[in-house]
């Protein structure tokens, strides 16, 4: 009993620390998702379901769910098959690999505001080096291309964590696995589908799940990618949406109500997701 | 022994005194140019020097950070003493009884030295609730050497104005360069509705999206932009410029004085002066009577609830002296004109070789400043600053940007475009309790 106190009282901190930090703003922005609620000032109404009714009813919101339903796919496949890829390249042995290895990790070290800029400039449509080199006007932050130059920023930026995630897994795989197969007489293409690609299941799980709770979330790169130009409204998501209705809208409550909406969203998808790799499991 | 205690004692008596004593004027503007940036830390500096006890803590702030960081410190109840701020924010915050009226540094100015046309920003009742630190408005820039070499005049309508940009429109050179993203759309059709005559909201806060005056500068949008690049709805604002001076456009819309500097700096040696970039004075919409600019003057702003106001109307008074503000006022001369007729008029001002460079950009400037042409952003008539306080909101909501895009982009019919423009803000002023 006593010793059950004394674990109680040592773990108190954390879950006292956890409380304030995670579950009262959430419970807050809960709770204000009720109300219409100016985002700065004192003045708030109770509404009921008032702003999630608004929200459903709002084009712009389902506009956004779109536009943000492509940003996160599209990111998301193109990451990993470009992350995959990268660390079965990576995983071979050849000259410079250690460099090869520092270097492909780059981008995701460079801070968010760093890489927006640099990609800004290098996609500018009168002096960018990218048309140079294409040779062609290409507009990047026009209505046209700007998701595109949205979703180039995002992989370059996101892949080596897929690339870091599979290549140590490929590190761990026993090498007899791979004697097996090619006594078996299993050629490369065989021995990735039959002993790499199940042996990479549960980390790419984990980083499909990751990588989809923080693509669909992303705020900072496409938020920087629409300050200073950018045709805002062809990659205005979800988050960007929602942070407007909070902070240029003065509408706390309807902000709220948006990223509950989100959450839902979010649990559902990782609920499905979970339900369908258990019964792929059982398979 | 016995000397330990004391000297702590000392020690500790000092510093209580010296924090009682230090008061902290927080001042957050938005010039940052690093020369107007270094104007404003020298005039604090003085400013210390002759008030000791004060500390000026001056912090220059971007644009788009400005708004949300008033806004977050007044919800925290810790706003600075004084910052800028766009005429309808002052408007908003003045409505909510959160501003302290600016009367006694105007006085120390004398009021009638201040132009009447800086007087009507943000005063309610008489009061001056918002001061503005130099005004100055936006310009249709054109490559003078150019419209020469094609016979093009002075543009009197939009008609004029679209048929010149069709004929500066050849080789890699296109007509026109307006900047895409949401805040100079919405300077853009706010002047422009207000050259032809139109209004954004009735008296009962209606908006008027589907009147004839904005159907109207909606066609006129979408033609004219016809001739601007590929991709100008990506275009920030300093990229415009590049256009101008990297000689990809022949005119620019929304330029503003500030961009006589970009141009000396930018452009070829031989072509950065007025002789290849001049102004005109900018056309009249088919339903209007008169040109219309917008009046790029941020009032400063005193916050109720700051720590040391007196300080802070002290400072302010100490920053219109004319050797500070004529040094603040030279750090961006075409651009950031003097709030008092006093400065204008002396001799050392209009000495500042800039102005000697740029006169036509001035002249322009102060035809727009003295015949009540130029108004704040949304802003159609100076009552609109004070009976319409969600200007700031409709701002931030990017309705009316979405809305010109609609027209220039997606080949939406104005009055298509229009009507659900006005679906969504009258949604909005609903939600806000400003319309029934």
């Amino acid at each position: 009993m006593t010793a059950a106190r004394t674990g109680w009282l040592l773990v108190l901190p954390a879950l006292l620390l956890l409380a304030a930090l995670t579950v009262y703003p959430v419970a807050y922005g809960i709770w204000i998702s009720f109300f219409s609620k100016h985002s700065f000032f004192p003045e708030q109404q109770f509404v009921g379901l008032g702003n999630y009714a608004a929200v459903l009813a709002d084009e712009e919101f389902w506009r956004s769910l779109e536009l943000g339903l492509i940003y996160s796919l599209t990111t998301i496949a193109l990451q990993l098959a470009i992350g995959v890829a990268a660390a079965l390249l990576l995983n071979e042995a050849f000259p410079g690999r250690g460099l090869a290895r520092a270097v492909s990790i780059f981008p995701y070290v460079v801070p968010t505001v760093v890489a927006v800029i640099i990609w800004k400039w290098l996609l500018n449509s009168q002096f960018g080096l990218v048309n140079y080199l294409l040779g062609i006007p290409v507009s990047w932050m026009g209505r046209d291309w700007i998701m595109v130059s949205l979703i180039i920023v995002s992989v370059w930026q996101f892949f080596p964590f897929v690339l870091l995630a599979v290549l140590a897994r490929l590190q761990s795989i026993p090498p007899e696995l791979y004697e097996a197969a090619t006594v078996d007489g299993a050629g490369a293409w065989r021995r990735f589908v039959h002993v790499t690609l199940p042996q990479l299941q549960s980390v790419l799980f984990v980083v499909v799940l990751l990588r989809s709770i923080w693509m669909f979330t992303k705020f900072d790169t496409p938020w920087l990618m629409i300050q200073g130009g950018g045709a805002e409204t062809y990659i205005r998501t979800l988050p960007i949406y929602t942070y407007q209705r909070t902070f240029a809208y003065y509408e706390a409550g309807r902000g709220s109500a948006m990223a509950v909406i989100m959450f839902l969203m979010l649990v559902a998808a990782a609920a499905l997701y979970f339900h369908f790799w258990r019964r792929e499991e059982q398979l | 022994m016995k000397t330990i205690p004391s000297v702590a004692a000392l020690l500790l008596a000092a510093v209580l005194s010296s924090a009682q004593a230090q008061k902290v004027i927080r001042v957050w503007h938005t010039e940052t140019q690093p020369n107007s940036q270094e104007a404003v830390r020298n005039i604090a500096k003085r400013f210390e020097a002759k008030h000791p006890g004060v500390k000026v803590e001056v912090e220059a702030l971007a644009w788009g950070d400005l708004e949300g960081k008033i806004m977050a410190s007044l919800a925290a109840g810790t706003p600075p003493e004084l910052s800028h701020g766009q005429p309808i924010t002052c408007a908003a915050l003045q409505s909510k009884g959160l501003l302290l009226p600016l009367d006694e540094v105007v006085q120390a100015l004398g009021e009638a030295n201040i132009w009447d046309q800086v007087k009507r920003v943000c005063r309610v009742g008489g009061k001056q609730y918002g001061l503005v630190h130099a005004a100055g408005t936006s310009l249709l820039i054109y490559r003078k050497d150019l419209a020469q070499k094609l016979g093009l005049k002075p543009p009197r309508t939009w008609a004029d104005l679209v048929a010149n940009a069709k004929a500066f429109t050849t080789g890699g050179m296109y007509g026109i360069t307006i900047p895409g993203d949401n805040l100079f759309i919405n300077i853009l059709l706010g002047e422009l509705l207000k050259a032809n005559g139109g209004i954004f909201f009735d008296r009962q806060n209606r908006p008027q999206l589907s009147s004839r005056p904005m159907l109207e500068t909606l066609e006129f949008i979408r033609d004219l932009t016809r001739y601007a690049p590929p991709g100008w709805e990506g275009h920030g604002y300093l990229e415009t410029f590049t256009n101008l001076y990297g000689q990809k456009a022949a005119m620019m819309y929304q330029g503003y004085g500030r961009g006589a500097g970009l141009i000396e700096k930018g452009a070829l040696p031989s072509m950065a002066n007025a002789e290849h970039f001049d102004v005109w004075v900018k056309p009249v919409g088919p339903s209007g009577r008169e040109p219309a600019a917008q009046v790029d003057e941020e009032p400063w702003m005193l916050f109720k609830g700051s720590k040391n106001p007196k300080e802070a109307v002290e400072f302010l008074k100490f920053f219109y002296q004319k050797d500070n503000y004529l040094e603040y006022v030279q750090t961006v001369p075409i651009h950031l004109f003097p709030i008092t007729k006093s400065l204008r008029a002396d001799r050392d001002y209009q000495a500042t070789p800039m102005i000697q460079r740029w006169k036509s950009w001035i002249e322009v400037q102060e035809g727009y400043l003295n015949n009540d042409q130029g108004k704040p952003t949304l802003v159609i008539d100076w009552d609109d600053m004070n009976s319409k306080p969600y200007l700031m909101e409709v701002l931030g909501s990017g309705i009316l940007r979405d809305m010109v895009m609609d027209v220039a982009l997606e080949n939406k019919s104005p009055r298509e475009a229009a009507s659900r423009a006005q679906r969504r803000l009258e949604d909005l002023l609903k939600s806000k309790g400003y319309l029934k």
